[in-house]
């Protein structure tokens, strides 16, 4: 090849960066620990006990207390308290008990020799079916505000539901008892409580679900799959089965004839906030996890990544933005948690038998604050005729006052019993106004159309802070359920 | 061709294929291969390697696992599993470090332990052939073995000339009508294409002599960058023309008769990486490489597209029991495999309640669920599968008379009046399970005694704590089934798992059980004891087929 071709390669490949552009990594940072050589460490579900160990439940079907794993990586000490279990997909840490649900049931795992290793398993409930089909997951929550734990059980082959309870999310009371709670699950990746103790759901693009969601479960709801309906008839509790969906129609819609389908809080927007939506953090650290103090986390298998959710409440429903936050996990991001105390995010999965960027097989990773605050969208909030923003950081009133600093587009996908959607009914809107506060850390923006149902697409390519800093995500995806009246 | 990450779609390359072509190796000098193992995976790090007829081979096993490993190499055509297999049954076996004696074993090393090395020298046989590796560590041959090539190589290049011409060319030109800048010879036939400082815009003929050592087809392997070609008698035989990197090795196939050959490699550079490769192999000959330099990871075969299977991940059963959950065939819903220390294996549902399939030797090969999504059903990775009972049903009843029909289950539903409660791991991490029958708490626990190939035992003891309903039964095995004192034979008949077929024969010992047609019951007690061992020395039960299926 000659010499000026590859002059000419050379300058292609050259990015054009500003030496000072800020990155993730500056605010956050991703430390990767070594896993054990013995196993493949495939992360699907985890807690932190009190005293700061994380416990993790692996695809493998093994239980591992990490130990010192808040500072140096290398220092971290990993045990194995429990192996043969058949994936385990949600570990709790109660009383000095660890729950586990794998796919068979809920069970209390004890060690009572007291050698580090679990020797009783006692099962707490095991009232759903399993069909032998490998993607019945049993994904299991932490206790929630009432002492519950919550299953929600994938869908047979994620499309139909063979055998008892498939596509539904089930309550275990304290004394074992199965609680049929809310239908129209199809197939969840995780599940988590907001600083309310709400308890929210993640689940995944396919029929009946245009994108990967973030969904409030609200007892006595539908979530929006109607392939579990068959098991109205095994749960009086939850009195009529629900009108069905129509195909092809919009959320919006289908809303305002069924009285209890729940639209998506959060749609995370194909493609660009993920693929396969995984677990949910609430950052309770107090600050000590940066400025986005009781917002939630959301991870993604497929991104290998963290998003951002900012979540609010109006007319009743659960609705908000999702921004990106941070990328380059090793692997797909499954199981992860929060350390409350130190306020680490502990993150771990696998990308077996579904591809995801990071590359590696499997992973165990801690995100840790710089101390560094991102210049970043801190809150997003819906208007009757725009939104208000909120930043992390004083704005430069001159361009964050600039209509042309924003652009914006309106879209929502269809429901349909087909799998997946594209964005459908484009609406671009005008943005009229862009007021900066007087403190300059927010900015009222007026749109001259707003569209229920749509998720609303803002860019803010040309906001500065008044440190002149671009966003450092300059994107924001709002799921406009309702529009409030004030 | 500017530089640029390179990726080889290729099996490593033996070592001393680069060995061969560097040194003109002959059969009496030592050839050195290393085998090291893969950690927690059951496997050799190289499943083929290739030495001459006839030379001294030194083997390093390098052992970087955390179990102890060994290879040995056997005459072509070994069953190296079934050999495996059927040491393990030997009880000197474990004396040996689990070396067999089998006579067509040729060289082995010592048992490996964990990040321990050991090496040993062998002759190589004088008779081409493949011959079969394997670690003959229990419940290792089914995935830890690989292939020794006894193959002679093909014989170098003979008076190697070379020309060198000046150009600048985006394709090979015609070399005969130009004139060449400088030529010249390799006085050890080594091909390389390093002139003086030339970087870029010239080109290279080189010739020499090919000796067919017999009639067949020969293949000749080419990579370049830039642009080659092979001429043999004058006639193209393989091309790799333009400007390009030295991706994927490119391959030529010609009918030579036995006896000399002119060969001509052509090659020329534009700008970037200088890289030329060339070599060729024949009928029952391994390759020769022509040039200095070859391709990371080349090892004469055609590059294999092909998804491999899923690895296998045998879990291995040391000092204490083994538990894996999973979808396993003929074994009822929620089951669980248990491997015992002593080559004892069994599945027990949490569905029905209920032990599935007894067999002895290895126990479980995970591959199948731990590679992409799991799905689908694994089997026993051993031998000998027993069904006590032939289908996994509840194992109480209540009967109004010993001769009622036992009730039948109904595989899709699970039993109604039973609830799973779990299980507990004694100090040993030997599993007893836990549920519930009529108000009844049962535990349900098996005991290995000794070793399953000898004259080991499964003992299996129930208790039953609570109000007992009248006339409860448990079955304890179905089949024709004749009482010898307190020992019964049972013969199930065969079945198949997955294209092997067990002969379902067994001994079962209990006190108090009754032949009930094809059920063995036994009444509800607040203990039964049950000890299962494979028939072996009953005449009726001298069954030539144990369903070694290997």
């Amino acid at each position: 090849m000659k010499p000026h071709a590859r002059l000419f390669l050379l300058l292609l490949a050259t990015p054009f960066l500003h030496a000072a552009a800020p990155q993730e990594s500056d605010y956050y940072k991703i430390t990767s620990f070594e896993t054990p050589r013995e196993t493949a460490l495939e992360v699907s579900s985890m807690d932190i006990l009190p005293n700061g160990t994380v416990t993790v439940g692996t695809r493998r079907g093994e239980i591992w207390n990490i130990s010192n794993a808040n500072g140096d990586a290398a220092k971290a000490e990993f045990k194995l308290f429990a192996a043969g279990q058949h994936e385990v997909m949600g570990v709790a840490w109660k009383d000095g008990t660890l729950y586990q649900t794998n796919r068979y049931e809920v069970s209390k795992l004890r060690d009572t020799n007291g050698d580090g290793r679990a020797d009783t398993f006692a099962t707490v409930t095991d009232g759903w079916g399993v069909s032998g089909d490998y993607h019945e997951y049993a994904f299991g929550s932490r206790f929630d505000k009432n002492g519950d734990l919550w299953v929600l059980l994938c869908l047979t082959g994620s499309f139909t539901s063979q055998t008892d309870f498939r596509g539904w999310a089930l309550r275990v009371k304290p004394d074992g008892t199965l609680v049929p709670t809310c239908s129209g699950i199809r197939s969840p990746g995780g599940v988590g409580f907001d600083a309310d103790g709400e308890v929210y759901y993640t689940d995944n693009q396919g029929p009946w679900h245009g994108a990967c969601t973030l969904q409030h479960l609200i007892p006595g709801t539908f979530q929006g799959h109607p392939g579990g309906f068959k098991w109205y008839d095994k749960a009086a509790n939850m009195g009529k089965r629900p009108t069905e969906p129509n195909d092809n129609s919009r959320m919006v819609t289908e809303r305002a004839r069924i009285k209890e389908l729940v639209p998506p809080a959060v749609y995370m927007v194909h493609g660009k906030i993920g693929n396969s939506s995984s677990f949910i953090v609430c950052d309770l650290s107090k600050g000590k996890f940066g400025p986005f103090e009781k917002q939630l986390f959301i991870a993604d298998q497929s991104h290998s990544n963290i998003s951002r959710v900012y979540l609010e409440e109006v007319n009743g429903v659960k609705q908000g933005v999702v921004f990106p936050f941070r990328k380059g996990f090793q692997s797909g991001l499954i199981g992860g948690r929060m350390n409350d105390t130190t306020g680490q995010i502990f993150a771990g999965g696998s990308d077996r038998g579904w591809g995801a960027k990071g590359g590696k097989p499997y992973s165990f990773e801690r995100l840790d604050w710089t101390g560094k605050a991102p210049f970043e969208i801190h809150e997003m909030r819906a208007k009757p005729d725009g939104f208000e923003l909120t930043f992390t950081q004083p704005v430069d009133p001159a361009t964050a006052g600039n209509t042309a600093s924003y652009s914006a587009r309106e879209f929502t996908y269809i429901y349909r019993a087909e799998y997946g959607s594209p964005e459908v009914d484009d609406v671009i809107p005008k943005i009229t106004a862009a007021k900066v506060s007087p403190d300059k850390k927010s900015v009222r923006l007026t749109f001259d159309t707003l569209t229920k149902g749509h998720i609303h697409e803002l860019h803010l390519d040309g906001v500065k802070s008044a440190e002149g800093n671009p966003v450092l995500h300059p994107v924001a995806y709002y799921t406009l359920n309702e529009i409030p009246s004030k | 061709m500017i530089k640029h990450n390179r990726t080889y779609s290729m099996p490593r390359l033996p070592l001393f294929l680069s060995l061969l072509a560097t040194s003109g190796l002959t059969a009496a000098e030592l050839q050195v291969i290393t085998l090291k193992t893969l950690t927690a995976q059951m496997r050799f790090d190289q499943t083929e390697f290739s030495v001459s007829p006839g030379a001294e081979v030194k083997v390093v096993l390098e052992n970087t696992d955390d179990m102890p490993h060994n290879v040995a190499i056997f005459q072509p055509g070994t069953d190296v599993v079934a050999v495996s297999n059927k040491n393990v049954e030997d009880p000197t076996a474990v004396k040996r470090d689990w070396l067999p004696t089998d006579p067509r074993m040729i060289a082995h090393s010592k048992m490996v332990g964990p990040k321990s090395r050991d090496e040993f020298t062998f002759k190589a046989p004088d008779k081409p052939g493949v011959y079969p590796y394997v670690c003959t560590f229990p419940g290792h041959a089914g995935s830890m073995q690989g292939k020794m090539h006894v193959t002679a190589p093909c014989p170098g290049l003979t008076g190697t000339t070379y020309a060198v011409y000046l150009g600048d060319w985006t394709k090979l030109p015609d070399f005969t009508a130009l004139k060449p800048q400088s030529e010249g010879t390799f006085a050890d036939n080594l091909i390389r294409t390093e002139f003086g400082e030339m970087k870029k815009g010239f080109g290279a003929v080189y010739t020499g002599k090919l000796k067919a050592p017999k009639d067949g087809d020969y293949t000749f392997h080419l990579t370049s960058d830039d642009g080659a070609r092979i001429l043999v008698d004058g006639k193209k035989v393989v091309e790799y023309d333009g400007i390009h990197p030295a991706g994927d090795v490119k391959e030529g196939k010609v009918k030579l008769k036995a006896g000399e050959h002119t060969f001509r490699l052509e090659y020329f550079q534009g700008a970037g990486e200088i890289e030329l490769f060339a070599a060729w192999s024949g009928p029952g000959f391994s390759p020769t490489v022509f040039t200095k330099w070859a391709p990371e990871g080349w090892d004469g075969k055609p590059a294999k597209k092909k998804k491999p299977d899923a690895p296998s991940l045998p879990l291995v059963v040391g000092t204490e029991p083994v538990i894996y959950r999973n979808f396993i065939t003929k074994s009822g819903g929620r089951p669980f495999a248990v491997g015992y220390p002593g080559g004892f294996n069994l599945t027990w549902s949490a569905d029905q309640m209920n032990l599935a399939l007894v067999w002895r030797g290895a126990f479980i090969d995970a591959g199948r669920h731990w590679t992409d999504r799991g799905g689908g059903e694994t089997s026993p990775m051993g031998y000998d599968v027993l069904r006590p009972t032939v289908d996994v049903g509840p194992p109480f009843a209540v009967l109004s008379s010993l001769n009622s029909e036992w009730p039948k289950s109904d595989k899709a539903q699970r039993p109604r009046d039973y609830q799973w409660q779990g299980y507990t791991l004694d100090n040993k991490r030997v599993p007893a399970f836990a549920y519930a029958w009529n108000g009844v708490a049962v535990t349900d626990r098996f005991d290995a005694e000794g070793d399953a190939t000898g004259s080991g035992r499964l003992v299996r003891t129930l208790k039953l704590s609570g109000p007992i309903p009248a006339n409860s039964y448990l079955r304890v095995a179905q089949g024709t089934i004749k009482a010898a004192k307190s020992t019964y034979l049972v013969d199930g008949g065969n079945f198949d798992i997955q294209g092997r077929t067990f002969d379902n024969k067994m001994d079962v010992s209990v006190e108090g059980a009754q032949i009930a047609g094809q059920n063995l019951l036994v009444p509800a007690r607040p203990e039964i004891v049950l000890i299962y061992t494979w028939t072996t020395s009953h005449a009726d039960h001298a069954a030539p087929n144990h369903g070694h299926g290997q």
